[in-house]
């Protein structure tokens, strides 16, 4: 009996080894800098001779219309079809472990090429401790875009917005965001629960930066008269998240549920931070919202902005598709899925914004940024900070 | 020399006839490969998930302690952290209490739900049995988090919450405390209500089986009616009733949806909300060691289990000798109490169904003015401005209703017939080594997160070229809902007095010809619910695919759970569809073969 369990563990062992051994490592770098170089046509030469499937996996649905629409358009010259050019949604963690169960199996004809991140800071810890990205930025568009779009690739931005319901009154619900810290808006305003939503996670952590403190610091002072004292907080950001958070409504778990919720009359006078594309779904009544950053603005931010990467697979099957799939969904044709729509801004600046919407400059100006960077070095100690608070 | 010789010769023959003789048996050869094929399957992902809690992944660098370490490297930084550190009370002792605590209070309401109504159905003369047990079931066929939803929009007021009103407040103006609605007790109510028909399944099964003449030999003999169920009925349920604890126990435990959905503005967390959380981050180590500790907690009931069920005598209830039931009277209360279970069966199995339908054809949800079927019939885009077409025109939906429809009836038919070829060896073969080990390797992997067990299966596809297929995910499938037909296996098969396979075996009747002729006919309601169970779990199953399935693999629940975030009346009518598939699978079964997941219980 002994015996057997123990062979039953050598066995699993043994297999255990054999995973963790995985298949060769990725591409030979250089093909990317190469790329770097190159022209659309060149790309395109390149990517004719490719075989195997072109899977794009992204941490947004509208990847597949994007696929559909790019199949439609080069797929006979390239050999794609609806059924080997696939995009699918997944989350960033389901990316993560399919690419690396992909990465390490020996043949991956089936794998994906391309990946679109949400969350840049355990990206950045992947690139650095990986390799299993490649960044590609298409030679049209290296000059054109701002620094921080570059390293790892944005294709665009999302904003979550402070809206609140304006029902029987015309006057601004806030001006400061330390209004939304006090007393009288206890559980009014909505917020996706941080531990569910990693984009909101990343927000507060930006909050605790330097820059973001600063401003907060200075906002307390414009909004109560008097410099902001700290306690036992390390600096001005902190203090804002914690009282923030204790008066935030996490009873809502869908940024459509709370638009929808937000824009009935009985709510008025509460106030919730999500996403603006909301306001164009036909379950909410838009105009009973109104958005923070078209009317009066509030102090030091009216809400947040996230990116989305473009990461080459270097183990996919079709690396040169995949580059000419991340070219196209700059292009004003690729990016259309997600442009149609408000509430989602191209990295590439030639791309106007939607009539209602304001372009990413505007928004450069009034929202919290993410900073990768920042985010990776700080989340584990800020989590803990947060999951401290909301239990 | 020659003596030796003589020895040697026979020592081997011996081995030789013993082991032919052991593989003559089928129930041997069966065990036997039960417990390879199990036990790389379900030893090999724990081994996976235990190394995992003590090495360095990509995304824990970001800790400071662990910056500097190579990926892989071993470290106790996970348990150290989880255990003992100022943060192990917020993301591991809070949640391991609170998903006790759920869980025990889920097991309780369950068996004591589903026990009263499965005595009453078979052993008195209540009125509507039939109505009653087939509507019964509808909490299980429907996914769990359809149950918390409605919950929430029942008792919802404008004093807590989300601040809007639910339906008992708008029509009668009635507020219940926000631990009603948010929180340990709802979560606890919600799964136990889902998993009633655990107990209603596995206990009405024993019950209906159970020849009355046990008890009324004990009435003529002058037995107390309190010693009668002590000494008699008792003994005899008690395996279904453990049954019941261990796999609604295990379930709650593993819950994600309901605590995640009722969670909420109370900060009620569990294991598996802190785990998706850790997970989300790429933190794997500390996510595992909850995945451990659920594994634990199924592993200790599942000894108990064990050690109630090795200790007690066997308890045949289903003999070649006649068997007759007779009702209790219950006068005047066969009508309150039909009344009662019906109102309730209506509450948690019908309003939710008329709810979403409803929710499914508004335009802004609760609104009942803005009717409208494009949700349903739109050949193009709707105007919720996501890009999908009414459900019966939207591609997607029906690439994914054909694999969710294959998978479920692929996962079924082989955990189901290897239920019924397990429950029979190990029968059999009660008490050997062997069957103790396939028995428990195939309840195993019940107590295997989903969640974790589709990682675990990730991991293992890529190295078996499996990545992606279909194939992979009938497997993993099949092994996850095997615990329920090898238990209902073992549960009839262990009713099923020998001398009925022996009357055959005198006549040399061969042993497909037994099992198919003989042993599936007697106890085939309980064996077919050991095939429609794996069919509906899986139907209705999202965190154990959620990792595998993907592209041209997409399932109902997959996309589902891409739509529920962001189109909640397309959500609606796809959670609708995956509800009326079952319950059509369901009836449709019922028809051609007369059983049905109630019909183990009879009405």
């Amino acid at each position: 009996m002994k015996k057997l369990l123990c062979m039953l563990l050598v066995l699993s062992m043994a297999l255990l080894a054999f995973t963790a051994c995985g298949g060769d490592n990725g591409k030979d770098a250089t093909i990317y800098e190469k790329a770097q170089e190159m022209t659309w046509d060149e790309l395109f030469e390149l990517a004719k001779a490719e075989t195997g499937d072109f899977n794009a996996y992204g941490n947004t649905s509208r990847i597949k219309d994007a696929m559909t629409a790019f199949v439609a358009k080069y797929g006979a010259e390239l050999g794609l079809s609806d059924s080997n050019a696939v995009g699918t949604k997944m989350s960033d963690s389901e990316i993560y472990t399919t690419i690396e169960s992909e990465y390490q199996s020996a043949g991956n004809s089936k794998g994906a090429s391309m990946v679109m991140i949400q969350d840049g800071a355990t990206l950045l810890t992947y690139i650095n401790g990986t390799e299993y990205f490649a960044n590609y930025v298409p030679k049209a568009y290296a000059d054109k875009l701002d620094k921080s779009a570059v390293t790892p690739l944005v294709q665009q931005y999302i904003n979550k917005l402070i809206m609140w319901n304006n029902v029987g009154s015309d006057s601004a619900v806030i001006t400061n965001v330390w209004q939304l810290t006090e007393a009288s808006m206890k559980g009014k305003v909505y917020f996706k629960s941080p531990k569910n939503e990693q984009v909101n996670m990343n927000f507060l952590i930006m909050c605790t930066s330097k820059e973001w403190s600063d401003k907060l610091a200075d906002a307390y002072k414009a909004y109560f008269g008097k410099n902001i004292e700290l306690g036992t907080y390390k600096n001005a950001g902190y203090k804002w998240v914690a009282e923030f958070l204790n008066n935030a409504n996490f009873s809502i778990n869908s940024d459509t549920t709370i638009a929808g919720d937000l824009s009935k009359p009985e709510n008025t006078g509460k106030a919730g931070l999500f996403v603006l594309s909301k306001l164009r779904d036909k379950s909410v009544v838009s105009d009973n919202l109104t958005v923070a950053a078209f009317a009066d603005g509030v102090a030091p931010f009216s809400g947040f902005m996230y990116p989305m990467y473009c990461q080459i697979a270097q183990k996919g099957p079709r690396p040169y598709t995949a580059m000419l799939f991340i070219e196209y969904l700059m292009t004003e044709e690729g990016f259309q899925p997600w442009g149609k729509s408000i509430g989602a801004y191209s990295s590439n600046p030639a791309l106007a914004a939607l009539e209602g919407d304001q372009p990413l400059s505007f928004w450069m100006e009034k929202l919290v940024f993410e900073d990768p960077q920042y985010i990776m070095d700080n989340k584990a100690e800020i989590t803990d900070f947060v999951n401290k608070i909301i239990g | 020399m020659e003596n030796l010789q003589v020895s040697t010769v026979s020592g081997k023959r011996r081995l030789k006839n013993s082991i032919k003789a052991f593989f003559t048996e089928p129930a041997n050869i069966i065990l036997a490969i039960s417990v390879v094929v199990l036990g790389f399957f379900t030893i090999y992902p724990m081994v996976l998930l235990i190394s995992d809690t003590a090495r360095v992944h990509i995304a824990e660098i970001m800790f400071k302690e662990l910056r500097g370490l190579k990926v892989g490297q071993f470290t106790f930084f996970h348990w150290f952290r989880m255990l003992f550190s100022d943060m192990s009370g917020v993301y591991f002792w809070n949640p391991l209490k609170n998903a006790v605590l759920m869980s025990l209070l889920s097991s309780l309401i369950a068996i004591a739900y589903g026990g009263v109504v499965a005595f009453l159905i078979t052993r008195t003369d209540m009125n509507c049995k039939k109505f009653i047990s087939s509507v019964f079931i509808f909490p299980y066929i429907m996914p769990s988090w359809t149950l918390a939803s409605f919950w929430k929009n029942f008792f919802q007021n404008p004093e807590i919450g989300s601040g809007t009103g639910g339906f008992l407040f708008n029509l009668f103006g009635w507020k219940v405390s926000e631990g009603f609605v948010y929180g340990l007790v709802p979560c606890a109510i919600v799964l136990g209500l889902h998993y009633a028909p655990f107990a209603y399944i596995l206990i009405g099964g024993i019950l209906r089986n159970m020849d009355a003449n046990l008890e009324e030999a004990a009435t003529v003999l002058k037995a107390s009616r309190m010693k009668i169920i002590r000494r008699i009925t008792l003994p005899i349920v008690l395996p279904a009733l453990l049954s019941t604890f261990l796999l609604v126990f295990s379930s709650s435990m593993s819950a994600y949806a309901v605590p995640q959905f009722l969670g909420g503005s109370s900060g009620f967390t569990v294991l598996t909300t802190t785990m998706k959380q850790f997970i989300n981050s790429g933190w794997y180590g500390q996510g595992y060691i909850m995945a451990i500790f659920m594994i634990l907690f199924g592993l200790i009931i599942l000894g108990l289990n064990q050690y109630a069920t090795g200790k007690r005598k066997s308890f045949t209830t289903v003999t070649g000798k006649s068997g007759q039931i007779s009702y209790i009277k219950m006068g005047v209360w066969k009508h309150i109490a039909a009344g009662i279970i019906i109102a309730l069966c209506l509450f948690c199995s019908v309003l939710p169904l008329v709810t979403f339908a409803l929710e499914s054809l508004c335009v802004i949800p609760g609104d009942y003015s803005t009717l409208t079927l494009e949700f349903w019939i739109s050949k193009t885009a709707t105007s919720s401005g996501n890009g999908i077409r009414g459900l019966f025109y939207e591609p997607q939906v029906w690439t994914a209703f054909k694999n969710s429809l294959l998978l479920s009836a692929t996962c079924a038919v082989t955990a189901g017939t290897m239920g019924i070829l397990i429950g029979y060896s190990v029968a059999k073969k009660r008490g050997t080594f062997l069957a103790k080990a396939a028995d428990n390797l195939a309840f195993l992997p019940y107590l295997m997160p989903s969640m974790a067990m589709g990682a675990a299966f990730l991991a293992i596809g890529g190295p078996l070229g499996l990545s992606k297929t279909f194939f992979l995910l009938a497997l993993v499938g099949g092994i996850k809902y095997l615990p329920f037909a090898s238990r209902s296996g073992i549960n009839a098969m262990l009713q099923l007095s020998g001398e009925i396979e022996e009357a055959a075996l005198i006549v040399n009747v061969p042993w497909w010809k037994r099992m198919v002729r003989v042993i599936f006919p007697i106890q085939r309601s309980t064996f077919i619910s050991g095939y429609l169970l794996p069919f509906t779990s899986c139907m209705r199953e999202l965190s154990l695919f959620t990792l595998l399935a993907s592209g041209s693999t997409v399932l109902l629940t997959t996309l589902l759970e891409d739509w529920q975030a962001w189109w909640t009346q397309s959500a609606n009518a796809l959670n609708l569809l995956i509800i009326i598939t079952v319950l059509a699978v369901n009836f449709l079964v019922n028809k051609l073969t007369g059983a049905s997941i109630d019909k183990g219980v009879g009405g």
